[in-house]
């Protein structure tokens, strides 16, 4: 691999500082002149008929300014995939939690005091919870849709039957996931605000903000271009910040108050009303020839869609045949529903999909293993995709080190030393994953990416761009790249969060495509401004630029760096001789990838991520806990652009991970969730976690920025099956429902064999 | 109802008239514009608001401003002296233990309390010191190595409040 000063060295986060001394900025902490304060009146029930709403008593309270209702509001709908809300409910209620009516006051107590004056008459209708009730015959309709099906991706390729019959061994079982919170600790929230020119300005974080004005322009009346995004500091995301209903709530709250409106979700609307990881029950076959090689896989996937679909049709596309391309599969089958219930909607998590069929095949594969007398990390690797292969759907693995993340995670796990070697109730398993970096299929007319990069007068760099870092540290990555092109220090570039009036287009923090495509841009928008400042030095130096050198922040005749003059000097006088203009680079990236065809046949992604995870967990019999003790996670990632940074991604994608698989669960009663508060809903501490081990596994991308390939959604995807997978090892029994809590376990544990190890045993 | 109450406030001291409901964490943020303190939950459960109060860590979503009458507070803001960082807050830097950062500064200072109360605690001990501090971007790790890199140094010994007394 080639070096590079900057790339892949360790350097500390601009925004790091900032942060550690309170001054960092996040929506919270703004306020503008004139501001009133926002809050949502939800529906107590899962599904009713709005009879009346009065809403003169909160009128009239002191300090109110603006109540708003459905019937108020034209019946504009809202939607990301499919239009199927409306901003406040007119006439139905779908579910416990929907927005009903809104109020504007001078302070938070004034605005819930009026939501408490609001008397709403509701006529409670049927409503249904679980899926297959809500498939059934004469269920209540929850949409003009057939059966409650919201959506369906049929997947069919190869020969199925044929695989089954020729296969030696044929397992089958029904794995179920829970819905589950992205937990950011920074709730959604925004400042809205309408302009004299009858545009609307909104402070605020989205993942996605050129994406998120398009999608809410028509539900209130506007172009897209009429609404400004300005991104504050972000509080975490990982997909729950991607769609952002409440903006459009605190936009007509707005306009009725005419003054600006800050909106901040309380934790408990976050937990019932937010858009969390929607619910998979996968019933999985698959089957095997005796060396372990897979022959063929049937799958069949519930997605419990709640009341509205938000991102749902995107996950169940991505729950039914993204996983395919880990292995080499003959023939594969899948038919996924989206079911609507009245429950709350779900929508993208961290993995949008990925994690929940990860947890099935990686699980089975497990037992597989064990029923043929293989090694699951041998059975894995001999089914392994590689580079230079074209996978099952046609992805183009123009990079991929699986094998080399299989190899050192079990190393670093001391595997052969360890897996099914420990003492009672310990255990080791693995799980491997395979993800996007991007995917032209989420955004049709364009997967690429653009920025701009403006050279200072003081030698430094300012760079523009929609892309969003929402903690992550991406624009950390941006800086080294623009530093690694243009012979400044990091920390001489500024980048700007995005601003949809002055950034170039771009589709966000989505799809693990910030590294990838948005570095992308970014390095091409540095080497624009890098060729610019060559062409203007050449002119100042006398020299052609190809003789020119750029370095320590001096561009000088190769040799002679005593005759160079400063970046700053050049950036300075091309501003007066560009009459203004000066250095201004210009990139824009698209990784060739293409859309899939009906039958989502296609390269929906310009490179292919892998891993492997190796958990080790001690499980207390009594109790049933589980403790993960190590945890070892390799990521195939391309090259690190910033490897403390990628570390961090890792780490935080697996805690996130064992929150899902050990923890994490909205726990609902008639479509009430009852747990909303973070004592219930558990997100792991610092105690309940190991120090994860993350294994950066480097191998370039001959498309991505410096070989990078994203990182951002892959940690997440393969730690349910890994730790499911130690479980199996340490007591014999796989558990295929999630969470695994104490209790679960416990009771799953009752009814099993005494053997204990070997396990054939499934609870 | 509101009530006159003095707040010492990273060694300022303030005279507040405030509601006998109002929390610390509003009075901060609102009154004193010290928005360094931050409010995730607003329930007490995740410690993105903590700050010192007489050098003990507290949630505070949970006390209410006229509970803090009298009483010396440390925010994020109170933690530099004259400008040189906290030891914490360096090694929380140089470690990578901060993401979108909006649990740095309820965790800084709960790293502060129990390193003035332990000043070299095993990882075990560091990591039962923040458990009421949650974080979803990091996975702890780094969090814990900036704490134990903090631990044993000199500025660590001793709250805010005492050493402001010697
Ligand atoms: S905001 Fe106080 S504990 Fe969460
Ligand atoms: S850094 Fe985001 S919550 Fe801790």
């Amino acid at each position: 691999m080639p070096d590079f000063s900057v790339v892949g060295r360790g350097v500390t986060r601009l925004d790091a500082r900032a942060k550690a001394r309170g001054e960092t900025r996040y929506l919270g902490d703004m306020s503008l002149p004139g501001m009133l304060h926002g809050k949502i009146l939800r529906s107590p029930h899962p599904h009713a008929r709005i009879v009346g709403i009065d809403c003169r008593r909160a009128l009239s309270l002191a300090g109110v300014k603006a109540v708003v209702t459905g019937r108020d509001l034209p019946p504009h709908k809202y939607g990301y995939l499919v239009q199927d809300e409306l901003i406040l409910a007119r006439d139905l209620v779908r579910f416990a939690g929907e927005e009903v009516a809104a109020v504007a006051a001078v302070d938070e107590d004034t605005a819930q005091e009026a939501l408490d004056l609001i008397r709403v008459e509701y006529e409670v209708l049927p409503a249904v919870f679980e899926m297959e009730d809500a498939m059934a015959e004469g269920a209540p309709r929850i949409h003009d849709v057939e059966r409650n099906i919201a959506s369906r991706v049929v997947i069919n390729r190869g020969d199925v039957e044929r695989g089954f019959q020729e296969a030696h061994l044929v397992m089958e079982d029904r794995f179920t996931t829970q819905s589950v919170h992205q937990g950011y600790l920074d709730p959604v929230s925004c400042i809205t605000r309408w302009e004299d020119d009858g545009s609307l300005t909104i402070h605020g974080v989205t993942q996605a903000p050129f994406i998120q004005r398009e999608v809410m322009a028509a539900s209130i009346g506007l172009a897209p271009e009429q609404i400004r995004v300005i991104q504050p500091a972000a509080g975490g995301g990982f997909g729950g910040k991607l769609d952002q209903k409440v903006w459009v709530i605190a936009a007509v709250l707005a306009r009725a108050a005419g003054k600006p409106v800050r909106l901040i979700l309380s934790y408990e609307e976050e937990l019932t009303a937010g858009r969390p990881r929607v619910p998979l029950v996968i019933d999985l076959k698959m089957g095997f020839a005796r060396d372990g090689l897979i022959k063929a896989k049937d799958t069949g996937i519930l997605a419990d869609n709640g009341a509205y679909c938000s991102y749902g049709p995107g996950v169940i596309s991505v729950a039914s045949h993204r996983s395919d391309s880990l292995y080499r599969y003959p023939a594969v089958r899948c038919d996924a529903k989206l079911v609507y219930t009245n429950k709350t909607p779900t929508g993208a998590y961290r993995g949008f999909g990925n994690p929940q069929v990860h947890f099935a095949v990686e699980s089975l594969i497990d037992r597989a293993a064990v029923e043929l007398g293989i090694d699951p990390a041998e059975i894995r690797l001999r089914n392994a995709v590689q580079k230079g292969e074209v996978t099952i759907h046609g992805w183009v693995l123009k990079s991929c080190a699986l094998d080399e993340c299989i190899k050192q995670a079990m190393d670093a796990s001391a595997w052969k030393e360890k897996r099914s070697r420990l003492g009672p109730g310990r255990g080791l398993g693995m799980a491997c994953m395979v993800h996007v970096s991007s995917n032209r299929a989420s955004y049709r007319p364009f997967d690429g990416a653009s920025a701009l990069v403006k050279l200072e007068g003081d030698g430094g760099a300012v760079l523009t761009c929609g892309e969003v870092d929402f903690g992550q540290g991406n624009f950390t990555a941006y800086a080294q790249m623009i530093s690694e092109e243009l012979g400044i220090r990091p920390d001489q570039v500024k980048v700007l969060p995005p601003d949809t009036s002055i950034s170039t287009f771009g589709l966000g923090s989505s799809g693990s495509r910030e590294i990838f495509i948005g570095g992308g841009a970014v390095r091409l928008a540095a080497r624009d401004a890098r060729r610019q400042l060559l062409n203007e030095a050449s002119v100042l130096l006398g020299s052609s630029p190809d003789e020119l050198e750029i370095e320590g922040g001096i561009v000088f005749p190769r040799g002679n760096r005593e005759a160079g003059r400063s970046i700053a000097e050049v950036a300075r006088e091309a501003v007066y001789r560009g009459r203004g203009l000066g250095i201004l680079g210009r990139g824009t990236f698209d990784p060739g990838s293409e859309l899939p065809d009906a039958g989502k046949y296609g390269n929906i992604s310009g490179c292919y991520t892998f891993a492997c995870h190796v958990a080790e967990v001690e499980v207390d019999p009594e109790t049933g806990a589980v403790k993960v003790v190590d945890y070892v996670a390799a990521h195939d990632l391309g090259r690190a652009i910033n490897p403390a940074g990628a570390e961090g991604q890792i780490e935080g994608g697996v805690a996130q991970g064992i929150g899902f698989t050990l923890s994490e669960e909205l726990v609902s009663r008639e479509g009430r969730i009852l747990n909303h508060g973070l004592l219930d809903y558990r997100i792991p501490t610092p105690p309940d976690l190991p120090r994860i081990r993350p294994i950066l596994v480097e191998e370039d991308d001959p498309v991505g920025p410096y070989g990078a390939k994203g990182l951002g959604e892959p940690p997440q995807n393969p730690v349910p099956a890994a730790i499911a997978n130690a479980v199996y090892d340490a007591v014999g029994v796989q558990f295929r429902d999630l969470p695994m809590v104490p209790e679960r376990v416990a009771a799953g544990l009752a009814g099993r064999s005494p053997k204990g190890r070997p396990g054939k045993g499934a609870a | 109802m509101k009530k006159p109450i003095t707040l010492n406030v990273n060694g300022e001291s303030h005279r507040l008239e405030v509601p006998v409901h109002r929390t610390l964490v509003d009075v901060l943020r609102d009154d004193l514009g010290l928005t360094g303190t931050k409010k995730g939950c607003d329930m007490g459960e995740c410690g993105a608001c903590t700050v010192l109060l007489d050098g003990k860590a507290v949630n505070s979503c949970l006390v209410l401003a006229v509970q803090a009458d009298g009483r010396q507070v440390t925010t994020i803001e109170g933690l530099a002296v004259n400008g040189k960082l906290d030891r914490l807050q360096e090694t929380f830097i140089e470690h990578g233990a901060i993401q979108c950062g909006f649990c740095t500064p309820g965790m800084i200072l709960s790293a502060k309390a129990l390193l003035a109360e332990n000043a070299k605690p095993t990882e075990t001990e560091v990591r039962e010191g923040l458990a009421g501090n949650l974080c979803r971007c990091t996975g702890y790790v780094k969090i814990v190595e900036a704490v134990l890199a903090a631990s044993g140094s000199p500025d660590q010994a001793g709250s805010p409040e005492q050493k402001e007394k010697d």
